[in-house]
Protein backbone atom coordinates (compact mmCIF):
# COMPACT_ATOMS: atom_id res chain seq x y z
CA UNK A 1 0.00 0.00 0.00
CA UNK A 2 1.48 3.54 -1.22
CA UNK A 3 1.68 5.63 2.44
CA UNK A 4 3.79 9.01 2.93
CA UNK A 5 6.65 7.12 3.87
CA UNK A 6 7.22 5.75 0.90
CA UNK A 7 6.58 8.75 -1.23
CA UNK A 8 8.70 10.49 1.19
CA UNK A 9 11.29 7.57 0.52
CA UNK A 10 10.95 7.54 -3.28
CA UNK A 11 11.80 11.53 -3.12
CA UNK A 12 14.80 10.97 -0.95
CA UNK A 13 16.19 8.45 -3.05
CA UNK A 14 16.21 10.20 -6.46
CA UNK A 15 17.63 13.15 -4.79
CA UNK A 16 20.26 10.48 -4.08
CA UNK A 17 20.25 9.49 -7.82
CA UNK A 18 20.51 13.07 -9.42
CA UNK A 19 23.03 13.91 -6.95
CA UNK A 20 25.07 10.85 -8.35
CA UNK A 21 23.50 11.89 -11.97
CA UNK A 22 24.88 14.76 -12.04
CA UNK A 23 28.81 14.38 -10.72
CA UNK A 24 28.47 11.87 -13.79
CA UNK A 25 27.00 13.99 -16.58
CA UNK A 26 29.74 16.79 -15.10
CA UNK A 27 32.62 14.25 -15.42
CA UNK A 28 30.54 14.17 -18.98
CA UNK A 29 30.58 17.77 -19.55
CA UNK A 30 33.67 18.36 -22.33
CA UNK A 31 32.08 15.49 -24.58
CA UNK A 32 28.43 16.90 -24.57
CA UNK A 33 29.74 19.85 -25.46
CA UNK A 34 31.65 19.06 -27.84
CA UNK A 35 28.86 17.25 -29.50
CA UNK A 36 26.67 20.73 -29.17
CA UNK A 37 29.33 22.91 -30.92
CA UNK A 38 29.25 20.74 -33.65
CA UNK A 39 25.42 20.46 -33.61
CA UNK A 40 23.72 23.30 -33.11
CA UNK A 41 23.85 26.02 -36.01
CA UNK A 42 26.13 29.14 -35.53
CA UNK A 43 23.84 31.88 -36.11
CA UNK A 44 21.54 31.68 -33.14
CA UNK A 45 23.12 34.14 -30.81
CA UNK A 46 24.92 37.37 -30.95
CA UNK A 47 28.22 36.23 -30.78
CA UNK A 48 29.44 33.76 -33.09
CA UNK A 49 32.04 31.34 -32.93
CA UNK A 50 32.31 27.93 -30.45
CA UNK A 51 30.43 27.80 -27.52
CA UNK A 52 33.10 25.57 -25.84
CA UNK A 53 34.17 27.55 -23.13
CA UNK A 54 31.24 29.43 -22.31
CA UNK A 55 29.03 26.27 -22.09
CA UNK A 56 31.26 24.46 -20.06
CA UNK A 57 32.01 27.27 -17.60
CA UNK A 58 27.90 27.59 -17.56
CA UNK A 59 27.34 23.72 -17.02
CA UNK A 60 30.23 23.49 -14.51
CA UNK A 61 28.75 26.43 -12.44
CA UNK A 62 25.35 24.70 -12.79
CA UNK A 63 26.39 21.59 -11.73
CA UNK A 64 28.04 23.27 -8.39
CA UNK A 65 24.71 24.92 -7.93
CA UNK A 66 22.81 21.83 -8.69
CA UNK A 67 24.78 19.53 -6.06
CA UNK A 68 24.17 22.41 -3.28
CA UNK A 69 20.71 22.68 -4.37
CA UNK A 70 20.38 18.71 -3.87
CA UNK A 71 22.34 18.65 -0.35
CA UNK A 72 19.51 21.20 1.09
CA UNK A 73 16.36 19.27 -0.53
CA UNK A 74 17.88 16.07 0.94
CA UNK A 75 18.39 17.73 4.59
CA UNK A 76 14.86 19.13 3.97
CA UNK A 77 13.49 15.95 3.14
CA UNK A 78 15.45 14.38 6.29
CA UNK A 79 13.76 16.74 8.70
CA UNK A 80 10.25 16.23 7.06
CA UNK A 81 10.42 12.24 7.78
CA UNK A 82 12.11 12.96 11.45
CA UNK A 83 8.57 15.24 11.60
CA UNK A 84 10.50 18.65 11.69
CA UNK A 85 8.60 20.54 9.17
CA UNK A 86 7.48 24.19 10.29
CA UNK A 87 11.15 24.85 11.62
CA UNK A 88 13.22 27.73 10.94
CA UNK A 89 15.58 25.49 9.43
CA UNK A 90 13.71 24.70 6.42
CA UNK A 91 13.43 28.12 5.85
CA UNK A 92 17.07 28.16 5.38
CA UNK A 93 17.51 25.21 3.31
CA UNK A 94 14.15 26.60 0.69
CA UNK A 95 16.19 30.25 0.50
CA UNK A 96 19.45 28.57 -0.30
CA UNK A 97 17.74 26.39 -3.14
CA UNK A 98 15.78 29.00 -4.51
CA UNK A 99 19.25 31.57 -4.77
CA UNK A 100 20.97 28.11 -6.32
CA UNK A 101 17.97 28.46 -9.22
CA UNK A 102 18.76 32.57 -9.18
CA UNK A 103 22.46 32.42 -9.48
CA UNK A 104 22.05 29.34 -12.37
CA UNK A 105 20.15 31.85 -14.47
CA UNK A 106 23.27 34.59 -14.64
CA UNK A 107 25.58 32.11 -16.42
CA UNK A 108 22.78 30.99 -18.77
CA UNK A 109 21.90 34.48 -19.08
CA UNK A 110 25.17 35.17 -20.28
CA UNK A 111 25.13 32.41 -22.31
CA UNK A 112 22.47 33.18 -23.90
CA UNK A 113 24.60 35.49 -26.28
CA UNK A 114 26.21 33.04 -27.82
CA UNK A 115 23.03 30.77 -28.25
CA UNK A 116 19.37 32.15 -27.45
CA UNK A 117 18.23 29.18 -26.15
CA UNK A 118 20.60 30.07 -23.03
CA UNK A 119 17.93 32.96 -22.32
CA UNK A 120 15.00 30.44 -22.12
CA UNK A 121 17.02 27.68 -19.38
CA UNK A 122 17.96 31.14 -17.71
CA UNK A 123 14.40 32.66 -17.83
CA UNK A 124 13.08 28.68 -16.36
CA UNK A 125 16.09 28.72 -13.29
CA UNK A 126 15.01 32.45 -12.69
CA UNK A 127 11.29 31.81 -12.63
CA UNK A 128 11.53 28.26 -10.43
CA UNK A 129 13.75 30.31 -7.75
CA UNK A 130 11.31 32.98 -7.80
CA UNK A 131 8.75 30.06 -7.09
CA UNK A 132 10.67 28.54 -3.80
CA UNK A 133 11.47 32.05 -3.03
CA UNK A 134 7.52 32.69 -2.44
CA UNK A 135 7.46 29.43 -0.45
CA UNK A 136 10.15 30.11 1.26
CA UNK A 137 7.89 33.37 2.14
CA UNK A 138 5.04 31.44 2.84
CA UNK A 139 7.21 29.05 5.31
CA UNK A 140 8.63 32.00 7.33
CA UNK A 141 4.92 32.65 7.90
CA UNK A 142 3.94 28.94 9.12
CA UNK A 143 6.95 28.93 11.12
CA UNK A 144 5.66 32.36 12.69
CA UNK A 145 1.86 30.75 12.88
CA UNK A 146 3.13 27.10 14.31
CA UNK A 147 5.44 28.77 17.01
CA UNK A 148 2.39 30.67 18.27
CA UNK A 149 0.39 28.03 18.61
CA UNK A 150 3.24 25.59 20.00
CA UNK A 151 3.27 28.34 22.54
CA UNK A 152 -0.42 28.94 23.15
CA UNK A 153 -1.50 26.61 26.54
CA UNK B 1 6.05 41.98 26.83
CA UNK B 2 4.01 43.67 29.37
CA UNK B 3 1.53 40.75 30.08
CA UNK B 4 3.38 39.31 33.29
CA UNK B 5 2.08 35.96 34.63
CA UNK B 6 2.10 36.01 38.35
CA UNK B 7 1.81 32.05 38.94
CA UNK B 8 4.45 31.01 40.67
CA UNK B 9 3.11 33.87 43.16
CA UNK B 10 -0.18 31.97 43.08
CA UNK B 11 1.27 28.37 43.35
CA UNK B 12 3.45 29.38 46.61
CA UNK B 13 0.02 31.07 48.01
CA UNK B 14 -1.93 28.12 47.58
CA UNK B 15 1.08 25.99 48.30
CA UNK B 16 0.80 23.47 45.28
CA UNK B 17 3.80 21.84 43.14
CA UNK B 18 3.85 22.32 39.74
CA UNK B 19 3.48 18.85 39.09
CA UNK B 20 0.35 18.53 41.00
CA UNK B 21 -0.69 21.98 39.47
CA UNK B 22 -0.04 20.17 35.96
CA UNK B 23 -1.94 17.44 36.66
CA UNK B 24 -5.28 19.09 38.07
CA UNK B 25 -5.52 21.66 35.19
CA UNK B 26 -4.80 18.76 32.76
CA UNK B 27 -1.29 20.15 30.58
CA UNK B 28 1.79 18.75 30.53
CA UNK B 29 4.54 19.91 32.79
CA UNK B 30 6.63 21.21 29.99
CA UNK B 31 3.43 23.50 29.23
CA UNK B 32 3.03 24.63 32.40
CA UNK B 33 7.11 25.57 32.49
CA UNK B 34 6.15 27.68 29.63
CA UNK B 35 3.73 28.97 30.90
CA UNK B 36 5.09 30.02 34.19
CA UNK B 37 8.26 31.63 32.33
CA UNK B 38 6.26 33.98 30.44
CA UNK B 39 7.41 32.28 27.22
CA UNK B 40 3.82 31.58 25.95
CA UNK B 41 2.50 33.83 23.57
CA UNK B 42 -1.46 32.79 24.34
CA UNK B 43 -3.35 31.30 26.64
CA UNK B 44 -6.56 29.54 26.23
CA UNK B 45 -9.62 30.46 28.00
CA UNK B 46 -10.26 26.56 29.16
CA UNK B 47 -6.82 26.84 30.78
CA UNK B 48 -7.49 29.98 32.22
CA UNK B 49 -10.49 28.87 33.50
CA UNK B 50 -8.79 25.52 34.91
CA UNK B 51 -6.12 27.32 36.57
CA UNK B 52 -8.59 29.98 38.48
CA UNK B 53 -11.06 26.93 39.52
CA UNK B 54 -7.97 24.99 40.94
CA UNK B 55 -5.86 27.89 42.56
CA UNK B 56 -9.40 29.73 43.98
CA UNK B 57 -8.48 33.04 42.13
CA UNK B 58 -9.65 35.75 39.30
CA UNK B 59 -7.75 35.89 35.82
CA UNK B 60 -6.24 39.33 37.06
CA UNK B 61 -4.69 37.20 40.21
CA UNK B 62 -2.59 35.55 37.37
CA UNK B 63 -2.40 37.89 34.68
CA UNK B 64 -0.82 41.24 35.00
CA UNK B 65 -0.16 44.16 32.81
CA UNK B 66 3.02 46.05 33.22
CA UNK B 67 3.77 49.35 30.71
CA UNK B 68 6.90 48.24 29.39
CA UNK B 69 10.00 50.84 30.06
CA UNK B 70 10.86 52.69 26.79
CA UNK B 71 13.75 54.05 28.31
CA UNK B 72 15.26 50.69 29.34
CA UNK B 73 16.43 49.77 26.04
CA UNK B 74 18.80 53.24 26.02
CA UNK B 75 20.52 52.71 28.55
Amino acid sequence: MWNQDKSLNLSILLVRVLFVLIIILALCVPIMVRWYDIVSPDRTGLISGSVFWPLSICLYLSAICGEVCLYHLYKLLKNIKNDIVFKTENCKHLRYISWCCLLVAIPFGIFGFWRFLGFFVAFAAAFFGLVLRVLKNVFVRAVEIQEENDYTI
Amino acid sequence: MPIIVNLDVMMAKRKISSGDLAKKIEITPANLSILKTGKAKAIRFSTLEKLCEVLDCQPADILEFRKEDSHADEI
